[in-house]
């Protein structure tokens, strides 16, 4: 090849490259920014189904449609306007799947001469979105699920999915919509009283899902009102201590007796013997993270009048300490079949070990758990000096910043206190700022482009983010930095307090009392987990505490 | 002098494609799971073909020169297709998810960027000096 050939290859090469790339980008974008110009869609809910729908193609019919409908008992009207939308290429079902932005977009398909739609409320009902493709080996998780898409579309058009996909058009498409979830709020507005409401709702959330022998509704999906099977022992009792904290602060005794029950049902249930101590778990082995958040909850309740649970918690603690290896980290398991500490270490259960110790040494006065926990700290906060891809590469593990908190006027580590403002300025990478296309997701945590940011994750990172203002504010750290802290933490708590389900889109759920107050799992996961309401309301309630000690003083 | 220049630049592309060989297979076949036929026929293909030349290359073989133009010829056309594909996928996902795909955007954009020196430069430097071979043997 010459020179100039290869010039002259490159140059046809780039022209093509652009001008297909241009197509296809105008071929497939919508404009969600224009005013509304397609037809109407008229829904009526009813139940957590949808009764009715009509699409009218002008303003003044949609505004007459279906309203004796709407007037029945526990009927919902809604109203979607569809703004723009683009053809679907039909080149596959990959395509077709990736083609549905998450959460956003709606699918129409035209067969013979007849157009039936699915709006980002059917899809979200359907939990459509977001579903893992498997292509091959692969499995991406991008977009929705292309046969829970085709299924109720076929069956409105009166065919088969395959037959549907074969020889129907379809288009997606995104609307202007009359429901108010999710809430618009920003971080201007989150005060004290707004905090205070929401972190009440969530522990009413679940206070109303616990059962009569202390345990909660595990998993409860909104769009079905079912439960999701299995059930975990440190997640309940990190409900329980948050219940415990929430009841304590905010002096809710109907609270207080839930965090009591959820207590027993771990002591009395739930309680083995580790050694020399006890320990919380079932089965042959049992794990460090439910003893420590055990440990809290009980600390928590001591704190509350409870005193019952003092030797509970001094045992756990002394469970908690044999499990603790000479560089300061735990061994994670223990083996109650063979009665000896198995040296494994999983996610979240040092910070959590190390939070209990701390929590528990205000009562025990032993200074052996000051130590244990002062230790753990150090662990937790070591980064490797020369290895560059520590100062850049982060886990979610978000309770050694809490532990910083507690330990602070004991033993303050300010070594610990730059690792927790650094890791915050890591997150602030992830975090959203203000999209002209989409402001709901505003202070929520990226996961990537495909994927919907989740609730839980960014709240475990406000509850270290609040503990490192608290700390930061009093070690002196500079008022800029301050600023920066507390403009991410309102920015990430306004994007929680906006999908909490108070109520959520009820027409959406056959029982939306029963997830009052919950937080969902994410934009198009509307489950709602016992822990999710934990971090997403103790993250408020850190919040709540901060500021109104600092407004009190 | 000009014989130690082309055995020199014999030298610098058998080392470098084999480097871009190995790099290629390593990566493809050890680091990224699963198993995915689309990226691994060509992969294999690719990678093969650069150290099959680089090993001709190296040991001054007969066939060196077939084997590097076949080489070059071969990652060149896969590597414009492949970042032909990455590019348009750009397009079709800032189509799909508007400002909400910039992340995408800017990974993407990485990839191409790391690909093109070893999948269209690295052959095209090849190829021209193939060709001014081949007009220097003309007599």
């Amino acid at each position: 090849m010459t020179p100039r050939g290869l010039l002259h290859l490159l140059t046809a090469y780039g022209a093509v490259l652009a001008l297909c790339s241009l197509l296809l980008f105008w071929c497939v974008r919508v404009d969600r920014s224009r005013v509304p110009r397609g037809p109407v869609l008229i829904s009526i809910w009813q139940h957590g189904e949808r009764k009715a729908r009509v699409a009218a193609t002008d303003e003044s019919s949609a505004v007459r449609a279906l309203l004796a409908e709407a007037a029945e008992p526990g009927a919902t009207r809604v109203v979607e306007q569809i703004v723009d939308s683009a053809p679907v290429l039909p080149l596959g079902r990959l395509i077709f799947a990736a083609s549905i932005a998450p959460a956003r977009d709606g699918v129409s398909a035209t067969y013979q001469g007849r157009t039936a739609y699915l709006t980002p409320d059917d899809l979200l009902k359907l939990e459509a979105y977001e579903a893992v493709l498997d292509y091959g080996q692969l499995g991406i998780s991008l977009g929705a699920n292309a046969d829970k898409v085709l299924g109720p579309l076929a069956a409105e058009l009166g065919t088969n999915a395959d037959e549907l996909f074969r020889h129907a058009t379809f288009r997606r498409f995104c609307v202007e919509r009359s429901s108010h979830y999710p809430k618009e709020l920003g971080a201007a507005d989150v005060s004290l009283d707004v905090v205070r409401g929401s972190v009440l709702n969530a522990a009413r959330y679940l206070l109303h899902n616990q059962k009569r022998d202390g345990s909660f509704r595990y998993e409860v999906n909104a769009m079905t009102g079912d439960d999701e099977p299995g059930y975990n022992f440190p997640r309940h009792a990190g409900a329980t201590y948050f219940l415990a904290r929430t009841a304590n602060q905010l002096h809710d005794s109907k609270l207080f007796r839930a965090a009591q029950s959820a207590a027993v049902y771990l002591k009395d249930s739930q309680t083995l013997r580790c050694g020399a101590h006890s320990c919380v778990g079932e089965g042959d082995t049992v794990d460090v993270g439910a003893s420590a958040l055990a440990l809290l909850a009980y600390v928590e309740l001591i704190n509350g009048g409870a005193a019952e649970y003092h030797d509970a918690a001094l045992d756990l603690a002394g469970f908690l300490r044999a499990q603790q290896r000479s560089d300061g980290d735990f061994q994670h398991i223990y083996s109650v079949a063979e009665q000896h500490p198995v040296d494994v270490q999983l996610e979240y259960y040092t910070g959590e070990a190390a939070f209990a110790l701390s929590r528990v040494q205000r009562i025990s006065g032993d200074a052996r758990d000051l130590e244990a926990s002062r230790h753990a700290l150090s662990f937790l906060v070591q980064r490797p000096v020369l290895f560059l891809g520590g100062h850049y590469f982060w886990g979610p593990e978000h309770w050694t910043c809490q532990v910083l908190d507690d330990l602070w006027q004991r033993a303050p580590d300010r070594a610990a206190l730059r690792f927790c403002l650094n890791w915050q300025a890591n997150n602030r990478v992830l975090q959203y700022g203000a999209l002209a296309d989409r402001p709901g997701i505003e202070g929520g945590l990226s996961r990537g482009p495909f994927l919907s940011p989740r609730l839980t994750p960014l709240a475990s990172r406000m509850e270290a983010a609040v503990a490192t203002l608290s700390v930061a504010r009093q070690a002196g750290v500079e008022p800029a930095e301050l600023a920066t802290l507390g403009a991410e933490i309102k920015s990430g708590l306004a994007f929680l307090l906006r999908y909490q389900y108070t109520p959520g889109p009820a027409y959406l759920m056959p029982d939306p009392r029963a997830v009052s107050g919950g937080f969902p799992g994410s934009l198009v996961d509307q489950h709602v987990r016992i822990d999710y309401p934990q971090h997403a309301g103790g993250a408020l309630l850190r919040y709540w505490e901060l500021e109104h000690a600092a407004k009190e003083q | 002098m000009a014989e130690a220049s082309d055995s020199r630049v014999r030298i610098a592309f058998g080392v470098l494609n084999g480097i871009a060989g190995v790099v290629l297979l390593v990566g493809v076949f050890v680091v990224a799971q699963p198993r995915f036929w689309v990226l691994d026929v060509p992969a294999a293909l690719i990678g093969v073909a650069q150290l099959a030349s680089s090993v001709s290359l190296l040991a001054r073989l007969r066939w060196a020169l077939r084997a590097l133009a076949i080489a070059a010829w071969v990652s060149f056309v896969l590597g414009l297709i492949i970042v032909f594909l990455i590019v348009l996928t750009m397009a079709f996902l800032r189509g799909i998810h508007g400002d909400y795909g910039v992340a995408a955007l800017a990974v993407s954009g990485l990839v191409v960027a790391l690909l093109v020196p070893y999948v269209v430069v690295l052959p095209a430097l090849e190829l021209l000096w193939l060709q001014r071979q081949r007009s220097e043997l003309r007599p």
